[in-house]
């Protein structure tokens, strides 16, 4: 299973690369993200079985947290499969530049399937690598002048990120000199022979290193630049997936710590970084021109709100699943249909986009109950996760720290709501077209985004509840 | 011996500091590959034979030859200027590189005494090729001296591993090369775009993207 999920998608990719034939890549993404489902649900039902060659079999495993993980990546992608065949007719690309677009999407699908996979620290770590270098050609993938430079800051901040991060494992296994190995198994169940100093001193340095890669205040600067640059599709599989596979890495370090009893000092950092990006993100909220850039802002607030559910300890640990999972569908969702939009107006500045559901009224419901979801309107789960978190920050003693943190909510509601209603009414300007219909695959992935979130919000199903349980027991 | 290198690779990065052309740097980095690969066989005692090649083939003919050479050929065929043209004076450099050096010796005094069993020199100055190459990306306007500092925030990192005797796992090593590897590459696909649609290689010329 786990060779299929590693190798299939190179596999396709190559084929397309070498056949440069639009049927193929066609097949080559939806193919592979039917497989990801199919797969998805086989681990779900509990089906396993290894074909693995026995020198990498130790290497890779689905545990209770990385299935949860896979689970939402690959709701992620088979979303973003189906939207790509929207963007290749929207933008008539080529078959050779199809091509690229496949590879690049299914080498960068691979990596992050590598993160979630790995068990050994130093290999996670490679795999974070390759999905900076994977990704950095699609955020180039428009070829203009602002991409090149959001694709170079990405490409340059993440590298030394992750460069400082190799410092942290190095100086970890320093300190695990008696254990000797960096399994994450060997590191957990032998946590407390390392020794503190620099087992604390290894973490700061792989908080920022991943941190960086996760876009946490204030090493956020790539993000929003590349998650606007990058083209609407790859913008959703970076915020719903590429955060979360960087944010997998830093939780299972953390539990490290855990074991090792020094979550306090983690913890600091954790709430520090979470309170400081929701502040960044509400003080940029407000001035915002470009609605892309919100979403990236957007993206850096809900990872705060993360970071500041995994400081709380066992408390907060279910809400931050929830969180992670409500988050990325409902981004996800949000960034396939700015893509919509961008099509509709040819810009990304809000200015220039008016009377929305005017123009496409399919769209503009999309736009705001999308919108909705990730602000946190009951029935959608980001209301749950929120709620729960602030639940959590009362059990924990920290109930004044809920009043800094509705308050930088509250801003952020009224200058995304604000941004987002101003754009779906009003009139549309004489000189542009009235009423447009995309295609199918424009509106399809979105719809069963937003179905899913109400599923969860409403009626959460069994087999989900137990899905974010077995995850939420990943923490000791 | 193994000290007598470390040192030099000391050197090497104080001179880093002083230089003032483009072209010294990439030398450097050349001279660099050249000492890590001469560490490498003074100092491992390994019987793996395996790891011996890659580590051989890592220094030798990646770091030394192959990378070099690369940036080299950009570097002239872009007809980049020849200074480096730093934010704060060379002077003022050089006092911050003598303030890193301090603090790498503390550094490995303090690791001396410690029993963590690490390798103290290498230690010192792993730090301090990591922390003034951080600084040198700080303060230097140009790109391509972004990525030559990078790759010798590189060479402190695999000197760092080199202080630790734990051996990281073959399949480890190899990602990292490629990963390397592949990040230099693709730095230099895109320093050649931003050359030609920029018309200049500042990191002053990439200000479109701000809130």
């Amino acid at each position: 299973m786990i060779s299929i999920v590693l190798f299939l998608p190179i596999l396709f990719g190559l084929i397309s690369l070498i056949v440069k034939n639009r049927m193929v890549n066609r097949i080559a993404l939806v193919g592979t993200a039917t497989v990801y489902i199919l797969i998805t649900v086989a681990q779900w039902l509990n089906i396993q079985w290894y074909i693995l060659p026995n020198w990498l079999i130790s290497y890779f495993q689905f545990d209770s947290i990385g299935i949860f993980f896979f689970s939402v990546m690959t709701i992620v992608f088979a979303s973003v499969s189906v939207y790509s065949l929207f963007y290749f007719k929207a933008h008539n690309l080529n078959a050779n530049q199809e091509s690229i677009y496949t590879i690049e999407i299914l080498l960068f699908v691979t990596a992050m399937t590598g993160v979630i996979l790995s068990t050994h620290l130093a290999l996670l770590w490679v795999f974070v690598e390759a999905t900076t270098l994977t990704s950095a050609i699609l955020i180039y993938f428009e070829k203009k002048k602002s991409s090149l430079e959001a694709a170079w800051k990405y490409v340059f901040i993440c590298s030394i990120g992750i460069a400082l991060a190799f410092v942290g494992i190095i100086l970890l296994s320093i300190g695990s000199r008696s254990i000797n190995s960096l399994y994450f198994n060997d590191l957990y169940n032998r946590a407390t022979e390392i020794n503190p100093f620099w087992l604390k001193v290894s973490f700061a340095f792989i908080f920022v290193g991943l941190g960086t890669k996760i876009g946490i205040a204030p090493i956020h600067a790539w993000l929003p630049d590349a998650h606007s640059e990058a083209p609407s599709p790859v913008s959703a599989l970076l915020s719903g997936t590429l955060l979360n596979s960087a944010l997998l890495g830093l939780i299972r370090v953390q539990e490290i710590l855990i074991r090792a009893h020094l979550e306090s000092f983690s913890n600091f950092l954790f709430l520090l970084t979470g309170f400081l990006s929701i502040m960044v993100s509400a003080v940029f909220m407000l001035r915002l021109k470009n609605y892309k850039r919100m979403l990236a802002y957007s993206s850096i607030e809900n990872m705060g709100i993360i970071f500041i559910g995994i400081s709380l300890g066992k408390f907060g640990v279910f809400a931050v699943m929830l969180h992670i999972l409500a988050h990325s569908l409902s981004k996800a969702s949000l960034f396939l249909t700015s893509g919509n939009i961008l099509h509709l107006y040819k810009s990304k500045k809000i200015d220039d986009v008016n009377g929305l559901l005017k123009k496409d009224p399919r769209t503009g419901w999309l736009w705001i109950a999308s919108t909705l979801a990730i602000i946190g309107m009951p029935p959608f789960p980001v209301f749950l996760s929120k709620f729960l978190i602030v639940k959590a920050l009362w059990l924990s003693g920290m109930s004044w720290l809920a009043i800094p943190f509705f308050i930088f909510l509250i801003i952020i509601t009224f200058g995304m709501g604000g941004t987002v209603f101003k754009m779906a009414f009003g009139e549309i300007s004489s000189e542009q077209p009235a009423e447009q219909r995309l295609g199918f695959s424009a509106y399809a992935p979105q719809l069963v985004l937003l179905f899913i979130l109400l599923i969860i919000g409403i009626n959460m199903p069994q087999q989900m509840l137990t899905l974010l349980n077995n995850a939420a027991g990943f923490f000791h | 011996m193994s000290n007598i290198i470390i040192i030099l690779l000391g050197t090497s990065m104080l001179y880093v500091f002083a230089a003032s052309r483009i072209e010294a740097y990439v030398k450097i980095l050349a001279l660099q590959g050249t000492l890590l690969f001469l560490l490498v066989v003074v100092d491992i005692k390994e019987i793996n034979w395996l790891n011996i090649a890659f580590l051989i083939v890592e220094t030798l003919i990646i770091k030394t030859i192959v990378i070099p050479y690369f940036l080299l050929k950009v570097i002239r065929k872009n007809e980049i200027g020849r200074e480096i043209e730093p934010y704060i004076s060379q002077f003022y450099s050089v006092l911050i590189a003598s303030a890193i050096f301090m603090f790498g010796f503390v550094a490995a005094f303090w690791a001396a005494k410690t029993n963590a069993g690490i390798k103290p020199l290498y230690f010192g100055i792993s730090i301090v090729l990591i922390v003034s190459s951080l600084f040198l990306i700080v303060n230097r306007k140009r790109i391509i001296t972004h990525i030559l500092c990078y790759m010798m925030l590189e060479n402190g990192i695999f000197l760092l591993s080199l202080s630790v005797a734990n051996e990281m796992p073959m399949l480890v090593n190899i990602g990292v090369l490629l990963d390397l590897f592949v990040g230099i590459f693709l730095f230099v696909i895109f320093f050649n775009k931003i050359q030609e649609m920029y018309d200049g290689n500042h990191i002053d010329v990439l200000t479109e993207l701000k809130d």
